[in-house]
């Protein structure tokens, strides 16, 4: 077997999404997608946890102890510290943590024996990409999950349901779905994906930061 | 939060009430699994009445998605019905409405079975 101790979390899910078959990383993750889409999947794992719950007024901290890795205590202390604020705008606030924590859930994915880097591409070390759980059972990889819940119409479970509304969100599902696929798919990609609050909360976000890009654009002065 | 739960001749009634949130939801997703697997086993519906449902956070709307894809593996039916304005408002924004779109009240719930 592998030397990966458990499965990844759901922001190295989202990193793997960008991981092209050749190792190479897919354009989307250098969009302000990706980013959030990140934040995001932060936010919801300390969800999760019982550190933070969240509605539609914002988000509410239950347990801001640190302890939780280097990239959810960083969110964490952040919202801790902060005036209460609704989802989406504590996605564009964290939004510049994104990189930093990006980078983290690479090393660990490296470090736990998921990933191999070789100079500038990131190779997959487990062929049957499927990740060893402390219960024995195994956990599909994100894409295969993604697939699975898109050819079928079996209600998701939560974690894939969020997995599949931070990667449309975030841009992801471009790097290893066609556009005719997709565009197949919509309306399924629209009725199983994101049934959270955090991922309305950054979608909510992007919508927001495209409309000041938008205007940007056409006010510069 | 409360639960109370009573049988009918068709179905397994489940009435939360209170507040849902991070704390409350463990011990609701439990007794909704549970009445589920009784419901199945007798061949019977769910309705979940929230009518005395005030607050649900997104810790307690993962409950209610948990109960649908649990209900719908074991091929049972489950029907949501009675939704104060604040529980609404979170299955809309969510989407869960679109995988289950809750009825106005009981009486819609068991005329739909």
């Amino acid at each position: 077997m592998s030397t990966a101790a458990h499965a990844p979390s759901l922001v190295e899910e989202l990193v793997l999404l960008v991981v092209e078959d050749d190792g190479g990383i897919a354009f989307t993750a250098g969009t302000p997608g990706f980013g959030m889409a990140v934040i995001g999947g932060c936010l919801v794992e300390l969800n999760l946890i019982g550190a933070i719950d969240a509605d539609l007024d914002g988000i509410r901290v239950l347990d801001a102890s640190p302890g939780r890795g280097k990239a959810l205590d960083l969110v964490l202390a952040e919202v801790a510290a902060g005036p209460e604020a609704r989802v989406e705008q504590w996605v564009v606030r964290l939004f510049p943590h994104a990189q930093e924590i990006i980078r983290a859930a690479l090393a660990s994915l490296i470090g736990r024996g998921i990933l191999a880097q070789s100079e500038r591409r990131f190779l997959w070390v487990l062929k049957e990409r499927s990740y060893p759980m402390r219960d024995d059972r195994e956990l599909k990889e994100a894409k295969r999950r993604i697939y699975d819940t898109l050819m079928t119409d079996r209600i998701p479970s939560p974690h894939d349901s969020v997995l599949l509304g931070l990667a449309l969100a975030g841009g992801l599902l471009e790097a290893f779905l066609s556009k005719a696929e997709i565009s197949r798919l919509e309306d399924r990609i629209r009725e199983a994906g994101g049934i959270d609050l955090i991922v309305r909360g950054v979608e909510a976000a992007l919508r927001q930061d495209q409309l000041v890009r938008a205007q940007a654009m056409l006010y510069p002065f | 939060m409360e639960t109370t739960s009573e049988k009918t001749d068709r179905a397994i009634v489940l009435s939360p009430s209170g507040r849902l949130d991070f704390s409350a939801a463990a011990p609701f997703q439990e007794a909704i699994e549970k009445t589920i697997a009784e419901a199945a086993g007798a061949k019977l519906a769910v309705i979940l009445d929230c009518s005395g449902l005030d607050y649900l956070s997104s810790a307690g709307l993962r409950c209610f998605l948990i109960g649908a894809r649990t209900a719908q593996a074991a091929g049972a039916r489950l029907i949501v019905c009675s939704l104060q304005k604040a529980v609404s408002e979170v299955f809309d924004v969510s989407g869960f409405s679109r995988i289950m779109p809750p009825v106005a009240d009981r009486a819609a719930a068991v005329a739909a079975l």
